[in-house]
């Protein structure tokens, strides 16, 4: 696994919010298109590493990438990032494959795609300033945590796939995860 | 809704945000962040750890000319309209209205309860799709007394109408027990109507003791 992007990271995900923005405000192909060309890529990285043949995992990075162009307009920028909302698109649609191999289902539709019918003001006010804490609060992780929360993501059975894959106990890789996400937590502990 | 006192794991909710849950565990999960902000705002935490994850990913370059068949696709039509609702689709990601109304076709005083014991029926509901798991539903009368039994795996409980009582403490309406192999219990229904769970099992129960040997049989999926 490469060290994750450090330095740059951050002024890449505001630059992407942004692009998502002027997508969603004027349907803006040039500004897709640089979407596309960063997000592409890691979305089919994700499905790799989660177990899709490079062919499946290309398909579904273009789904997903169509899913963000056709419902653009349903992005705000004010309460996630791009990265957030790109990521439970993917999910939900590896899910959706998933399934869809074992039965067939009517199609779900995906809720990351559904708006909410009322407010819940009070919740998720904070939702832009919460995640710029979430960045950099992974990024203040010691590097052998940072492993294994993104590994975490990345991972069909996570815990013992980890565990596997850095020739680590179960144990250890369940303690470190624990640790990260109590980091995390605690460094939102004065928003929540 | 504030009065929700029993809540899933930390590990339980992150796994949950990463897609790693079998269908009948998220289906238990979702139906409770419907009914619990605090942790719905904490699942969407994780969300936005993924987010942050995929992010830092290691990309894997696109075919050839993956952007010109992109366009092909998307045709000339442009991004489509934003219904009529003014929320903007991320203001929320897990869809929490309706995790449960998908597996339960006429809600639940259409459900067709099968008795299992004495004071006890239960309706298995067809959310076995990816990943092994068995979802269920259990209703308990009043006064009703489970025999003392574990789990071979991780056991979600989410009450969805009544109460009951074990070794843990009550639960009642949204509280959700997230228990794992090592822990046994005894849930006995409290209150005057008959306790309702929504539960994802990985495995069937283990009883203990005669009573619960009788009882295994009818239980055991």
């Amino acid at each position: 696994m490469s060290a994750p992007g450090g330095a740059e990271r951050p002024a890449a995900a505001s630059e992407m919010n942004d692009l998502l923005a002027r997508v969603a405000a004027s349907g803006d192909r040039e500004a897709f298109s640089r979407l596309f060309a960063f997000f592409a890529p890691r979305v089919k990285g994700y499905l790799m590493r989660i177990g899709l043949s490079p062919d499946q995992a290309e398909d579904l990075a273009q789904d997903a990438l169509l899913k963000v162009w056709r419902k653009a307009r349903l992005f705000d920028p004010s309460k996630a990032s791009a990265a957030t909302w790109i990521y439970t698109i993917a999910r939900n649609l590896r899910i959706d494959a998933a399934r869809r191999l074992n039965r067939p289902l009517p199609d779900h539709e995906d809720p990351a795609l559904l708006p909410e019918e009322e407010p819940r003001a009070d919740v998720e006010l904070e939702r832009a300033q919460r995640d710029r804490r979430i960045h950099a609060a992974f990024d203040a992780l010691p590097p052998n945590q940072r492993a294994v929360v993104m590994l975490h993501f990345y991972e069909d059975e996570p815990h013992a796939a980890i565990a596997e894959r850095l020739d680590l106990p179960l144990g250890t890789v369940k303690s470190r995860l624990r640790l990260a996400f109590g980091r995390i937590r605690k460094e939102l502990g004065d928003l929540a | 809704m504030t009065s929700i006192k029993h809540h899933p794991k930390t590990e339980t909710l992150a796994a949950y945000a990463a897609g790693a849950l079998d269908e009948a565990r998220a289906v238990v999960i979702a139906t409770h962040l419907d009914l619990c902000d605090a942790c719905r705002a904490a699942a969407r935490d994780f969300e936005a750890l993924g987010g942050v994850c995929l992010e830092a990913a290691e990309p894997a370059p696109m075919k050839e000319g993956a952007l010109e068949r992109f366009w092909l696709r998307a045709g000339g039509a442009r991004a489509e309209r934003a219904p009529a609702s003014t929320r903007a689709a991320n203001d929320f990601d897990l869809g929490l209205a309706r995790p449960l109304s998908a597996y339960l076709k006429g809600g639940l005083d259409a459900v067709q309860w099968r008795r299992i014991g004495p004071g006890m029926e239960q309706c298995v509901l067809d959310a076995q799709g990816y990943r092994k798991g068995v979802l269920r539903l259990l209703k308990i009368a009043p006064g009703v007394r489970l025999p003392k039994h574990s789990h071979g795996g991780e056991e979600l409980t989410l009450i969805l109408r009544g109460a009951y009582e074990d070794e843990i403490g009550e639960f009642r309406r949204g509280d959700l027990a997230d228990l794992d192999d090592e822990d046994t219990h005894s849930p006995c229904a409290i209150g005057e109507e008959p306790c309702v769970c929504l539960i994802a099992a990985s495995a069937p129960l283990r009883f203990k003791g005669l009573a619960g040997k009788i009882v295994q049989p009818f239980i055991g999926l």
